[in-house]
Formats: C-alpha cells, sequence, structure tokens
C-alpha cells in the first residue's frame, strides 16, 4: 500500500466579504499518495486553486483557513513555525501557476529569480544553480542561455510555463502542485506541455497534484481523480472509476459534457442550470437545483453530503448513488 | 534617430513656450517705464513727459519701439546667453536668478526628499499591514491638509511657531546678524530659518506621497507574482523591497523626476510669505512691478528645467522598467 | 432619467460620496437661499472692527466692522459660481482638443497635442498671475476663463487616450460592423461609460478652481468680488496685524474654514463616486 505523502482533513477556508462569509473551501478531506499524478476536478469558482494554495497554506487574504489539517509525512504544516513553513514551502510542495497570470516579477530577470529562489533555502554556489537550473531549462525543451538573461515579458505564455515548470523542479520537491498548467495555452502547446509533465513523473518520479477545468486533460494523466463542487469534494476515485463508474451525477454530467473526437457531439449534454450562488447556498446537497436524479424525482436533495466509500478507494457525497446507472 | 527627434521637440517646445510668454507678458497693462515715471512726477513734481524721459533713459528700456524688434532683440540676447538686465533691481537677470535659485533649491529639495521618502515608507507600511488604523488617518490627514490653501499652513506655522512660540525665526533666508560662509554659524542660522518653509511644504506633500505608494503597492500586492513569491518561500523582506517595492514605487519615480523639475519654480505664495529669497520671491516681485525682463528671464528658466525634467523622468522610466526598454 | 436614479443610488450607498455630496449640497444652499435671506453688509463700522462671535455677529466682524458671517455667506456664491464655471470651461476645451485630437488622429493630432505639451510645460500658476494682470477681472466668468485658460492641458491628454483606446475596443468595432452611425456610437457606447470619469474631474477641477483662486486672490490679484473667500483671506492676513493675538482670528478662520470644508466637500464626493463605479479600487 503507497504511502500517504499528503492528507488534507476537513480543511475549510473563509473570505470575511462586506456582506457576509464566503466558504471557499468547505471541510475537505483528501488524502494523496506517493508518486501519484492526483487530478482535481471543478468548474471556476469551484475551490479548488484555493483548496491547492492551501497546502502550500499561502491562501490570499481576505481569506484564511478557518479549520482543519494539513498533515505532510505526518507533521502538521498549519502550526508550523514561520521559518519552517518558509522552507517547506517549494523544498517539499513547489507549485506551478498559470502561464497566463504574470507568476513571475517582470523587473527581474529569469537568472535573478531562480538564485534568489534558491539562495533563500540553501547556500549553494552560484555556479552550481546555474549549472543546474540549465540542466532544468534543458530538460523542459528550453534555450537555457536565451532564457536565463531574458526578463518574463521577452517571453512567450508557453515559453513562461516551462520556465515556471524548472523552477518548481529547482529544490527537488516531494510534490508539485500545477494549476490549470496548460489552460490558455494552444492545443499545440497543451500537448507539449503534458508530455513534459509525463516525463518529470515517469523519470523523476514526483507527486503531482493536478488542477483543472477540463476533465479529459485530467483524464489523460491522472491516476485517481477528486471532483470539486461549490467548495465541497463531491467525488474521488481511480481514473477508470470516475470515467466509467462514476457515482455522483455532478462527475456524470462533467464527462457527459466532454466532447470526444470519436463520439457522436449530439450525444454531448451541458449540465442544466446555472453555477451556485456561494453566498447563498441551498441547504443540503448543493447539486439538488441542477441534478438529474433530483429533477426526475429520484432524490429529495435534502441531505448535505459526507464521502461516503462505495468501494475500495472510491468515494462519494451523492446519497443516492445507488439510483445511478452504471 | 530618436534622440534627434526628441530634442528638436523639446527646443520647440521651449521656443514657443518662451514666445507666448512673451507675448502675454509684454501684453500686461502699465509698464516700469510708466510706473517710475508717475513716481517722479509725484516725488519730484516734474512734468509728464520729462519725468517719462528719463524713467526711459534710467531703466534702459524704451516700451515704444514695435514688439517685433523688443522679440528679436530679446531672442538674440537668448542666444548669447545674455538674460537681459533686470528693471528694478538694476542686476543682471542672470545674476539674480544665480543667487535665488541656490536657496529654492534648498529648500524645496530637503522639502521633496523628506515627503517622497516618508511617504513612500508609509504608504509601503500600510499597504502591507492590511488593517491599520493608519489607513483612515492617512486617508483623513491628506483629505484635510490638502484642502488648506499652503499658505495658510505655512501662515498658521509662523503664527504659531514663530510669534508665539518664537522657536523659529520667520522671515529672511539668514539673519542679518550672521556672516554668510562657510562656517558653523552660518549653516546653523540658515537650517534656522529653514525649518518653517520646509514644514510648510512637506505636511501637505508627506499625504500626497504616502496616498500614492499606498495605491500603487496594494495594486501590486494582489498582482500573481507575490503569491508566487511567497510560495517559492522567499523572505518576507526580499518580496517587501524587490518585489513590491521596485514594482510599486516604478509610477512614482517618474512622478519625482517631474516634481523635480518643478521645484525650480519656487512657490511665490510660500517665498513671499516668509520673504524667503528665492525664485518664487522674485517672480512675484517681478509681476507686481512689471519687471519684463526679470519676469522673462524666470519662465524661461522655469520651462527649461521642465521640459530637462520631463526628459529625464521619461529616461529614467524606460531604464528602471524593462518592459519598456526593449521597446527601442 | 432611470441612469439619473441609478447614479444617485450609488451616491447613497457609498459613504464617502454621500458626505461630500451633503457638504456641497449644504453650501449650495447657503448660497442659494442664503444670499436672498442674509444682506451684503455695505456700510462701515470701525468701532466695532475685529469682534469675536456674539449674537448679532455669529462670527464676528471684519477689519471694518462688518458683519463676517454674511460676507461669508455671500462668499459661498462667489465661490460656487466661480468653480463651477472653471469646470465648465476647462471640460469644454479639454473635451475639444482632446477629442478632435483622439478622433481625428494624424497631423490634427500631432499639433494639437504638441499645442498641450506646450502649456502643459510651462507652470499653469505663474501664467494665471500673469493674465490676471493682463486681464482686468471684474466678473466671474472672466476670471473662470483666466482659470481654465492654462489647466485643461492633462485632461485633454487623458480624454484622447480614452477616445483612443475606445476606438480599438470591441464593442465600438461591433457597433461599426452593425453599422451604427457616428452620433450613436458617440452618445449611446462612449458617453455612458464616461459619466463617471466625466462627473469625477469636473468635481475636482472645482476643487483646484478654489485653490487657485484663493491663491491669486491673496496675492492681490483678480480682486472680483470683495466677499469671495479669497478676498476676505487676503484682507484676513493683510489688513489685521492684529491677527497675532486677538479676535481677529476668527476673521482669518472663517474663510479657512469655508475653503477647507468645500475642497473636502469635493474631495470625498469625487473620490466616493470613483470608488462606487470603479468597484476594483474597493479593497
Amino acid at each position: 500500500m503507497a504511502e500517504k505523502i499528503l492528507q488534507l482533513k476537513d480543511i475549510s477556508v473563509e473570505f470575511n466579504l462586506r456582506n457576509g462569509v464566503l466558504k471557499a473551501v468547505d471541510t475537505a478531506s483528501i488524502d494523496v499518495y506517493k508518486g501519484e499524478i492526483l487530478g482535481i476536478v471543478g468548474e471556476s469558482g469551484s475551490g479548488k486553486s484555493t483548496l491547492a494554495s492551501t497546502i502550500l497554506n499561502i491562501v490570499s487574504p481576505p481569506g484564511r483557513i478557518s479549520s482543519g489539517k494539513i498533515l505532510y509525512k505526518g507533521k502538521d504544516i498549519l502550526k508550523m513555525s514561520a521559518e519552517e513553513l518558509r522552507h517547506y514551502r517549494w523544498q517539499n510542495v513547489s507549485m506551478v501557476f498559470q502561464a497566463a497570470q504574470n507568476s513571475m516579477n517582470p523587473v527581474l530577470k529569469i537568472k535573478e529569480q531562480i538564485l534568489e529562489t534558491v539562495a533563500a533555502h540553501q547556500d549553494i554556489p552560484e555556479k552550481e544553480v546555474i549549472d543546474k537550473a540549465r540542466r532544468l531549462l534543458e530538460y523542459v525543451r528550453l534555450d537555457a542561455g536565451q532564457v536565463l538573461d531574458s526578463y518574463p515579458h521577452q517571453l512567450s505564455g508557453g515559453m513562461k510555463q516551462r520556465t515556471i515548470i524548472a523552477m518548481s523542479l529547482l529544490l527537488d520537491p516531494d510534490i508539485i502542485i500545477l494549476d490549470e498548467p496548460t489552460t490558455a495555452l494552444d492545443v499545440i502547446t497543451q500537448a507539449y506541455i503534458m508530455d513534459i509533465l509525463k516525463n518529470i513523473h515517469e523519470e523523476l518520479g514526483i507527486t503531482m497534484i493536478f488542477l483543472s477545468h477540463d476533465v479529459s486533460i485530467v483524464g489523460k494523466v491522472a491516476d485517481r481523480i477528486a471532483v470539486m463542487y461549490a467548495s465541497n469534494i463531491v467525488e474521488i476515485g481511480t481514473v477508470d472509476d470516475i470515467f466509467y463508474n462514476s457515482r455522483h451525477p455532478y462527475t456524470r454530467g462533467l464527462i457527459n459534457a466532454a466532447p470526444s473526437l470519436i463520439d457522436d457531439v449530439t450525444k454531448r449534454r451541458a449540465i442544466p442550470g446555472a453555477p451556485p450562488n456561494m453566498m447563498a447556498l441551498p441547504a443540503g446537497c448543493r447539486f439538488s437545483p441542477r441534478c438529474s436524479l433530483c429533477l426526475e424525482g429520484h432524490c429529495r436533495g435534502s441531505e448535505q453530503g459526507k464521502l461516503t466509500e462505495v468501494e475500495q478507494g472510491h468515494f462519494t457525497t451523492c446519497t443516492k448513488f445507488e439510483r445511478m446507472e452504471a | 534617430m530618436r534622440w534627434i527627434k526628441r530634442l528638436l521637440l523639446v527646443i520647440t517646445t521651449v521656443f514657443f513656450a518662451t514666445t507666448i510668454t512673451f507675448l502675454l507678458i509684454r501684453m500686461m497693462p502699465g509698464d516700469p517705464v510708466e510706473n517710475m515715471a508717475i513716481s517722479m512726477v509725484h516725488d519730484q513734481g516734474i512734468d509728464y513727459e520729462s519725468a517719462y524721459r528719463s524713467a526711459k533713459a534710467m531703466l534702459n528700456y524704451d516700451p515704444d519701439v514695435p514688439i517685433l524688434t523688443q522679440y528679436t532683440k530679446y531672442l538674440s540676447g537668448l542666444m548669447k546667453g545674455n538674460l537681459g538686465q533686470s528693471l528694478i533691481y538694476k542686476r543682471d537677470v542672470k545674476q539674480i536668478i544665480g543667487e535665488a535659485l541656490p536657496w529654492t533649491l534648498f529648500v524645496l529639495s530637503i522639502s521633496l526628499l523628506l515627503s517622497f521618502f516618508i511617504g513612500i515608507f508609509l504608504g509601503m507600511y500600510i499597504a502591507w499591514k492590511r488593517t491599520t488604523i493608519l489607513d483612515p488617518i492617512l486617508s483623513a490627514y491628506t483629505a484635510i491638509v490638502g484642502s488648506i490653501p499652503e499658505f495658510v499652513i505655512a501662515f498658521l506655522l509662523i503664527v504659531f511657531f514663530s510669534v508665539k512660540l518664537k522657536w523659529f525665526p520667520s522671515r529672511g533666508a539668514y539673519s542679518s546678524s550672521v556672516k554668510p560662509g562657510f562656517n558653523m554659524p552660518y549653516f546653523l542660522d540658515v537650517l534656522n530659518h529653514a525649518v518653517l518653509p520646509i514644514t510648510a511644504y512637506v505636511l501637505g506633500g508627506i499625504g500626497r506621497w504616502a496616498l500614492n505608494m499606498k495605491a500603487n503597492a496594494v495594486s501590486v500586492l494582489g498582482e500573481d507574482y507575490i503569491v508566487s513569491a511567497r510560495a517559492r518561500g522567499l523572505r518576507e523582506k526580499r518580496i517587501i523591497t524587490r518585489y513590491v517595492g521596485r514594482n510599486a514605487m516604478l509610477p512614482l519615480v517618474t512622478n519625482l523626476a517631474i516634481s523635480f523639475g518643478m521645484i525650480f519654480g519656487g512657490s511665490p505664495l510660500i517665498e513671499r510669505l516668509f520673504v524667503y529669497p528665492g525664485v518664487g520671491y522674485y517672480m512675484s516681485q517681478s509681476i507686481s512691478s512689471r519687471d519684463y525682463i526679470l519676469m522673462q528671464g524666470i519662465f524661461l528658466m522655469i520651462t527649461v528645467t521642465v521640459v530637462l525634467a520631463n526628459v529625464v523622468a521619461e529616461i529614467l522610466y524606460s531604464i528602471l522598467d524593462p518592459r519598456i526598454r526593449m521597446e527601442g | 432619467m432611470k441612469s439619473l436614479k441609478s447614479f444617485f443610488n450609488v451616491i447613497v450607498r457609498n459613504k464617502r460620496a454621500c458626505f461630500g455630496f451633503i457638504i456641497l449640497v449644504i453650501f449650495l444652499l447657503i448660497a442659494m437661499i442664503g444670499t436672498s435671506i442674509i444682506p451684503l453688509p455695505k456700510e462701515t463700522n470701525y468701532a466695532e472692527r475685529l469682534q469675536p462671535p456674539s449674537l448679532s455677529h455669529p462670527l464676528g466682524t471684519d477689519y471694518a466692522g462688518r458683519d463676517t458671517l454674511a460676507q461669508f455667506v455671500h462668499g459661498s456664491k462667489d465661490v460656487i459660481i466661480l468653480s463651477f464655471l472653471t469646470a465648465i470651461f476647462t471640460m469644454v476645451l479639454a473635451f475639444i482638443v482632446g477629442g478632435i485630437s483622439g478622433a481625428a488622429g494624424g497631423k490634427t493630432d500631432a499639433i494639437l497635442m504638441f499645442i498641450t505639451n506646450v502649456i502643459l510645460t510651462v507652470p499653469s500658476f505663474p501664467i494665471m498671475m500673469v493674465l490676471s494682470m493682463l486681464i482686468k477681472v471684474t466678473n466671474p466668468v472672466t476670471f473662470a476663463l483666466i482659470l481654465s485658460m492654462w489647466s485643461w492641458g492633462g485632461l485633454a491628454r487623458a480624454i484622447r487616450s480614452q477616445i483612443l483606446s475606445f476606438k480599438r475596443r470591441d464593442y465600438i468595432e461591433a457597433s461599426r460592423i452593425l453599422g451604427l452611425s457616428l452620433g450613436h456610437i458617440v452618445f449611446k457606447d462612449m458617453l455612458p461609460n464616461m459619466a463617471s470619469y466625466i462627473a469625477y474631474h469636473f468635481i475636482m477641477i472645482m476643487k483646484s478652481a478654489v485653490t487657485a483662486s484663493v491663491g491669486l486672490m491673496v496675492l492681490g490679484l483678480a480682486p472680483f468680488s470683495s466677499t469671495h473667500w479669497g478676498m476676505m483671506l487676503n484682507l484676513a492676513m493683510g489688513s489685521t496685524a492684529a491677527l497675532y493675538g486677538s479676535s481677529a482670528i476668527y476673521y482669518f478662520l472663517t474663510p479657512v474654514i469655508g475653503i477647507m470644508l468645500f475642497q473636502i466637500g469635493c474631495l470625498f464626493f469625487a473620490s466616493g463616486m470613483d470608488e462606487a463605479f470603479n468597484p476594483r479600487l474597493r479593497d
């Protein structure tokens, strides 16, 4: 049985806004196994990015982690001292943000940002750091010489993304979180980057947590998938479980909505209804206003789900999952 | 190629500005010859025509010469670096400006630097520590102090600290009892006289710079590269200086350069109030006594310095912001 | 009309804008109603000069024994009219120059922008000093013209760049493709977006008009009215050496506080509006 490298237990993140409290993540619990690729799927606003940011404890104010524990190799990172936390970041767990965002300081050269990242944690001579940086940049198929001397705005989206990936490997972390690493890139670059990521996983054996709103992309690389909806984790399972035997109507909806090259497009079904208003959530099951089971009268939708195990390792919050056709 | 274009633009701007000010100044009613003639008539009881002739001779200025001739005379003088002779002070304009400018620069650059540095520290601090009581205090302070005219603040400072408490002198750049030169008593005396004027400027200035910096810093703090810097485990101090600080200060540096350009004009109101012999003081004197030549000289100097300051500001910005530097 | 109502809704909800708005409205009322209720004191009464506040003179008297409050009330009318006119003139000039420059482009743009640069280069206060001696100022219209003549530069540039960016915006493209007329584009697409921008700058120009006019009057220039607060301030600072002590302080403070409150009102109203219409500025 693989070792659990990261465990999130009942994590909640709250934002104190002018007109109320927004719970971006509501008692989420999930385990991450060493060496796996865990995909987290959810639409915009589902809370997946916020959840990911809790793992590094970098939730942006006015948000804050209001309850729960995050155990990294058994140690609760939320209770770490400032220095321990600072070293935990990037050395143990690193993160790849979206390339479309400007995740690099616009006034510093890539070289400087790499050097300062390493210098913040370890005392390694500059030459060694640059050598390693070169190797990593070449690993992600970039021209190291050119990139190192450039400013972020001089790189294309794909180049920036690959640079960020290279930077995430700088300190040989155990876990890399990838937040929509290929969104906002064209399809060809997307495939390229996915390829690189697969290589990293195979060759370096790094545990990866992959976030995306696109379930088909996640399905291509992940071992297990967690699905989020309205700040809850509603289903967890292996890729096969999720795609072929999903036990939550929302997941079904997602998969049915995703187009495929080989399938008949008329078979695609959009999920009816609109995304939930996070400030005015329905009592009980949050998906009920749009749930096909519920709408067809098979469920009152009044119970707020807790994750229950359907089969080994396959969890769902749907209380009427037996009603779902295989 | 761009340099030449830029230089041409600078020269033409200065040229036009000078011409416009020349025209405006010459269009003012009343002239020094007339003023002098009238006072001569009063004091000496001679008739107006003779007084007028004497005045013309004394001031070496003939207002009846056509404007175009006056203009060309002025321009040709400029080419030789001659700014003319002040009509009321009877000295070279260059000399007067040369003596007045250091005083203005002294007081205003200290004020500017003080306001700037205190302001950006304050703004940065407030932005970084998201909820602090300093935020509404700063806003209220800037609103109130910014709504009181600067010279009123100066006036109140004089009334309070100079007249009532007698802590600081209220006029001049230095006391007549002190001998100017490289000696300590002189320096201390000069500083003593500069305290109130500097305070008057700084009180208003701090608020503006702080608010500006705070706004910039707050928007930079919301950027993704700040979150990513934290995620990389960089030390707070580094994030504050190299990430937030450098990016937030960029636009302010150009403001600073432009502000430097503006200080060459001094502040007529405050310098008049403190009877501080700076450029602003002489400007206000020259306007009230219709001393065209002096007025022109001062205006010209102000125009040139502002234009130059703008150029410097542009250059500075392109040096500091690599995004702009690249677009040759 | 509907947009006017929603405009007021926004203001009411924002505390700052509300506060500023109320202050300005109070001054407006003082100016409109106060001037008909309280007569302007004409006679001098040197026996009563520089009195502290009392029942008959709630704010004391001036250097010539006239009621300070009455002068203040009439002065508010001068201040409001002057600031309002200045704002109108400045905005009209800025819109004309910036608008033509942005819309026409090419040579016209280059020339107009060059002129704007010259205007921006020569510092405006000294020019206003010269202008106010050049042109005899006897009424607020002339004074407003002087104040606005050198102040439209920055706004013109900003309007021009707004127009330039509008030209490229998608919904303008869409309107053009749909064949909608230029008039429609200007009035239905661009202006509503600029409404808050215009309102903000209008109020801020009013604020700076007060600053500039007071500055000029304290220097003894542009004496178009004896009750404008700037003039009151000039007289208070000049002819009352007794300020360094006594009850003359009320005569001095009255215009100061008036100026202060008016400008704060403008500031809060404008920035509150800005905050309300540009929510991304909120924390």
